[in-house]
């Protein structure tokens, strides 16, 4: 190296601790008291520069920081609150979707259903004779087992929602009671229901079920109906059995 | 009485390896963004800004001699990003600028006040060289990688950085003297 390329590289690192520019200063008087020069100068330079760092500084800016890391938390902690009440109500939502859905194909609400389209029945007041019901009940496969009830005004073969159903209309003291009989489908145990203005009772027989309904104060006549449509379907010894301890032993009692 | 135990406050690593960055580096940060933009509020902002990108991005440093010239990489990105529809040239150093005892000492304080007088003057090309390799340490690859530049022509700047500021001087100190060492 020589003292141009020394001078060179001292004015742009004068800090530069490479082993060749330490070996020339070594040999060069001149180069070495520019070398003392340059040092002074740096020194002088970094002392200028050093100007006082503002008192708390440091701590203010994580003052700054930890603030707004709070802050975050607190927008992120929102976020999560909104984010699970959103899912809370999106799945009552879906849930009371569900329970509708669910309740709308019940058996109380598939037969209330029905019952606008027959209204008329209700008005009925001629009986309708044995052979007709028997016929109606014949059309679903069933054979009577004991005489049918006098008070018979309407007989029909209806599909309620995916049963089929034989719809008759029974007078008990000038009172209609609409019923509908399930062949072949049983619920497990009897229950009363009141649902859009109708009252029901849904009861079990051998083979079927058998549901009343009645929008003029007919629920006091459930009990009678029911015996009578269980003499007619199941037959005496079916109707003595269930009067003996059979699910209409608390007719009025929601089945749980 | 029952006598209680210390209390022992847990802080994540993240937080306390953010908390020792900036006690490490804020004074550091504080001079070159002083030096840079020559207002004692504004270089205390950028400090503030400079930390709160790093907290940011903290897990993108990777190791503890890196933090510097990253932190300086980010404070110089924030300066430019404030100046970017000004022109940046010299400066008008801050009279308001806090004194110590240092900056204040009869001995120093005529040739600390001429130099900051010089480096207020000095050209934004050649003072930005100069900040790097004299407060941030970095040698003139390692600037010519920060400006994106070859490292012929950051040595060149610094050169003449130094240059300038003898210059300067000269008229002020009839015994500095101007050219090469």
């Amino acid at each position: 190296m020589d003292c141009l390329e020394f001078r060179r590289r001292l004015a742009a690192e004068p800090q530069s601790r490479d082993p060749e520019l330490r070996a020339h200063r070594e040999s060069c008087a001149a180069c070495a008291a520019a070398w003392e020069r340059a040092q002074a100068f740096e020194h002088e330079l970094l002392a200028a520069l050093d100007v006082p760092v503002p008192a708390g500084l440091a701590d203010r800016v994580l003052l700054a920081q930890a603030t707004g890391e709070r802050r975050q938390q607190q927008v992120r902690r929102r976020h999560v609150a909104f984010a699970l009440a959103a899912s809370l109500l999106l799945a009552l939502g879906v849930g009371g979707y569900g329970w509708r859905q669910l309740d709308a194909r019940s058996l109380p609400a598939l037969a209330v259903a029905h019952m606008p389209g027959e209204i008329r029945s209700l008005d009925l007041v001629q009986p309708v004779g044995a052979p007709a019901i028997a016929a109606g009940f014949a059309d679903r496969g069933v054979s009577l087992r004991g005489p049918a009830p006098a008070d018979v005004t309407y007989v029909h073969d209806c599909p309620v929602g995916p049963y089929k159903t034989v719809h008759l209309v029974s007078r008990i003291a000038g009172t209609p009671v609409a019923v509908l009989y399930l062949p072949h489908n049983q619920v497990a145990q009897a229950r009363d229901f009141h649902r859009d203005g109708w009252h029901g009772r849904i009861v079990p027989l051998d083979h079927g079920t058998l549901v009343m309904l009645t929008d003029r104060g007919g629920a006091p006549h459930f009990d009678a109906v029911a015996r009578g449509w269980r003499v007619a379907i199941d037959g005496e010894s079916g109707a003595q059995v269930a009067a003996s301890g059979g699910v209409e032993a608390e007719p009025g009692q929601l089945a749980p | 009485m029952k006598r209680l135990g210390p209390v022992s406050l847990v802080v994540n690593p993240r937080q306390r390896q953010f908390e020792a960055l900036t006690r490490a580096h804020a004074g550091d940060l504080y001079r070159y963004a002083y030096w840079l933009c020559g207002q004692d509020a504004l270089a205390q902002d950028l400090v503030q800004e400079t930390l709160l990108r790093a907290w940011k991005s903290l897990d993108a440093l990777r190791e503890a001699e890196s933090a510097k010239p990253w932190l300086l990489t980010i404070l110089r990105r924030e300066h430019a990003r404030l100046h970017e529809r000004k022109p940046l040239d010299t400066v008008e150093l801050d009279d308001n600028l806090a004194e110590d005892a240092a900056w204040a000492s009869p001995e120093r304080h005529g040739d600390a006040a001429e130099l900051r007088e010089a480096m207020s003057r000095l050209p934004h090309k050649y003072r930005e060289p100069l900040l790097l390799q004299v407060l941030g340490g970095m040698s003139c690859e390692e600037i010519a990688a920060e400006l994106d530049q070859q490292p012929g022509a950051v040595m060149t700047q610094l050169f003449r950085a130094r240059q300038k500021l003898k210059s300067i001087l000269q008229g002020r100190r009839p015994e500095v003297q101007h050219g090469l060492p």
